[in-house]
């Protein structure tokens, strides 16, 4: 079979809505298509610790710390299920668990713009695990219908995981809505910091290159923009409800088309931050991603050696 | 397993099954990398077992598993009519004992029966 | 002495006062040891072990919960008060759980000493006469099953292993050793918790026990037994900490004490 027609025979299995799987013949973009992604996905889960993590040691009740630890746990839990779904993509490249985690410690993977911001008060782990898990559902939920199914499998526990998610993000909003007028404050600083940074969560407007090849291949079925409107959809009308304001005066539902309007974010500041690892956090989670993987190998290397000798025996 | 011979670690991938009651078989839950088999399972209960619950998790090696191709589609054909060997095939039971006054008779009546009294208090 | 409740304890000042001092040290091990290990949140050696720890120190917190419970039976604060706002002088953890975190080598080295006490422990709270308290126990030894299994494969694993891991595992029992007989330490009330039959053996005894169980893993380990405890300095028991206390206490308290009457 020549090139073109196994890429024609692949193209006919997506059309007839047939999922992928590690072991079957890819064309090589698809391959770096997926990976790219996923591994972008699973990494994020992972620096996606860190901010809440932050806050499991100053969590205010019993109650939040253990709910604060089992998020966080399952942020990781969702990393374990996305880096193995890129490994096995990855394993023909000759690459290893290894590899895609220095990957991100050398820069050679990006991760989500939220990850590389700010967490400074309570309220905003309360605004990480209400709006951009909110966020990440939506583009997560998106993808339940990908055409790769190992990622489609994961993505199935990860949603049904994220809905604990969820309800623990309400939780702690709900009771700082009704607090005191600091907390409320507090909640409306936070609300106010994170906004521009959720807009950006979701991708350019523009459908990329990248974008449109990722649809044709049917990794992906919504656009960005797609994705941010559900969104507004979604989350402005109870962000108003709790009486919190929304930092653009310019934000509307056009009736006639249908559509919100917004202030664009700073498009170019974002993408500087997540391209060159320039957020105020970047530097600081990359180095306690370079402890925990690099100055902790010899814990690997040492139960590999041991592990080994074990089933010698 | 390599282990360190050329600096490099590699965990091994084990495929994780976990048995939810001992009435079910083993699923396939997903996999975990580990430095041993002892270690893979005590992660996979954590990584797959956190909130469920389980009575028995296997893990094994992915080398050692021998599938099917995905994209041989043939490979699981049955194209001809096999109702011969289902209850669909026999809906007819149920008009002929009808011209005895009977009902044809499901298994899931007799579990449903034997669920609902004990035999010996009959 | 066989007691059914919280009531019955209560008209016994004698033996509520002990009992709620053998509640504190159970729940302030317990809780400032979750505490340390979820400091290993996003920083465990390997992904699927990140997730592993982090349910030890789930549930690690959650017996804390659970022992501060008993002690709101009792007629003591409700368990966020009680965690969040006691000063150092009045919490009853022994030492060793307070201290930090050091390498992931003295990490499982103090988790592998403690879990080995805790079972020790446990196991002598069993047919404790306060039945609310057998009876969590009970529930509590199932959990504790995992923590020692996992943490007793890592303690001779690594120690097994030779090189630089053997060398850290060792350096990390020699800084752990000075404060580990202070675990056996029953507080004030030791001789009353006995005579009561609120607990089946005295610190002399547990600590014979806990050696028998932990001499077996220092062999498989390949590690040498570093010798008799030293008497410890202080003891947690009667509200003698350090400053690492202090500072994880500050650490807990920071969002409480922003407002400790708000809900939070």
């Amino acid at each position: 079979m020549t090139e073109e027609e196994r890429q024609a025979r692949f193209m006919e299995r997506l059309e007839r809505g047939e999922k992928i799987e590690a072991t079957d013949w890819m064309p090589d973009e698809y391959r770096r298509l997926l990976l790219k992604l996923i591994h972008m996905h699973g990494v994020s889960e992972i620096m996606g610790a860190f901010p809440e993590k932050e806050w499991v040691p100053r969590a205010p009740t019993l109650k939040r710390k253990l709910a604060m630890m089992a998020k966080v746990q399952d942020e990781m839990g969702h990393g374990q299920l996305l880096l193995r779904v890129a490994e096995d993509i990855a394993a023909p490249l000759g690459k290893t668990r290894e590899d895609l985690v220095t990957d991100l410690i050398d820069g050679r993977v990006k991760f989500h713009n939220v990850f590389h911001m700010e967490a400074p008060t309570w309220a905003d782990a309360g605004v990480i695990g209400w709006l951009v898990d909110g966020a990440a559902i939506i583009n997560q939920a998106a993808l339940l219908e990908t055409s790769y199914g190992p990622y489609a499998r994961v993505l199935k526990r990860i949603c049904a995981e994220e809905s604990f998610h969820m309800q623990h993000g309400e939780n702690i909003i709900l009771a700082l809505t009704g607090g005191t007028d600091e907390q409320r404050r507090m909640l409306q600083d936070a609300v106010n910091r994170w906004w521009e940074s959720l807009l950006f969560f979701f991708g350019p407007v523009e459908v990329t290159e990248a974008a449109r090849k990722m649809i044709q291949y049917k990794i992906r079925t919504k656009t960005n923009e797609e994705l941010r409107q559900q969104f507004f959809n979604k989350y402005v009308p109870r962000i108003r409800s709790l009486g919190l304001t929304i930092p653009d005066p310019d934000l509307r539902y056009d009736e006639k088309e249908k559509r919100w309007r917004f202030t664009p974010p700073d498009w170019k500041r974002f993408s500087e931050i997540v391209r060159f690892n320039r957020g105020p956090k970047s530097r600081d989670r990359i180095r306690l991603r370079r402890f925990a993987h690099e100055e902790q190998r010899w814990v690997r290397k040492a139960m590999v050696r041991s592990g080994a000798a074990q089933s010698v025996v | 397993m390599n282990h360190g011979d050329s600096g490099r670690i590699q965990y091994d991938v084990f495929e994780v099954f976990v048995q939810k009651t001992q009435a079910d078989p083993h699923v396939h839950m997903g996999s975990v990398v580990a430095p041993s088999p002892d270690m893979a399972l005590h992660t996979a209960r954590e990584n797959f077992l956190r909130r469920e619950s389980g009575v028995n998790i296997w893990v094994v090696p992915r080398r050692e598993v021998t599938a099917t191709p995905y994209d041989d589609p043939d490979y699981f054909a049955r194209e001809m009519d096999r109702k011969y060997r289902e209850v669909s095939g026999y809906s007819e039971n149920g008009r002929l004992w009808k011209m005895y006054r009977e009902k044809a008779m499901h298994l899931d009546d007799i579990v449903r029966d034997l669920e609902e009294k004990p035999l010996r208090d009959r | 002495m066989r007691v059914e409740n919280a009531e019955q304890a209560a008209a016994h000042p004698a033996y509520r006062k002990a009992l709620a001092d053998l509640l504190l040290q159970l729940a302030d091990d317990e809780l400032c040891l979750g505490h340390r290990d979820s400091e290993w949140l996003g920083l465990a050696p390997d992904i699927e072990e990140d997730v592993s720890f982090s349910s030890i120190a789930q549930d690690e917190v959650g017996h804390a919960v659970f022992f501060l419970e008993r002690l709101q039976e009792l007629g003591e604060r409700d368990p966020d008060l009680l965690a969040f706002q006691r000063p150092p002088d009045e919490r009853r953890n022994a030492v060793l759980t307070e201290r930090p975190n050091g390498d992931w080598a003295a990490t499982i080295a103090r988790h592998f000493l403690y879990d080995c006490f805790d079972a020790v422990r446990l196991e002598a709270l069993l047919d404790s006469g306060y039945r609310p308290l057998a009876r969590g126990v009970a529930k509590i030894r199932r959990e504790e099953h995992y923590h020692g299994m996992h943490l007793s494969l890592w303690f001779t694993r690594l120690g097994a292993a030779g090189g630089e891991a053997r060398q850290r595992i060792t350096a990390g029992v020699e800084s752990l050793w000075p404060d580990v007989a202070g675990l056996f330490s029953l507080g004030a009330y030791e001789a009353e918790l006995i005579r009561y039959g609120v607990i089946a053996c005295d610190s002399a005894e547990m600590h014979r026990r806990w050696e028998e169980r932990v001499r077996p893993a220092f062999e498989e380990a390949g590690l040498v037994w570093p010798g008799e405890l030293p008497l410890p300095e202080r003891d947690g028991r009667r509200g003698e900490h350090t400053l690492d206390l202090q500072e994880l206490i500050e650490t807990m308290g920071q969002v409480h004490h922003l407002d400790p009457a708000a809900q939070w």
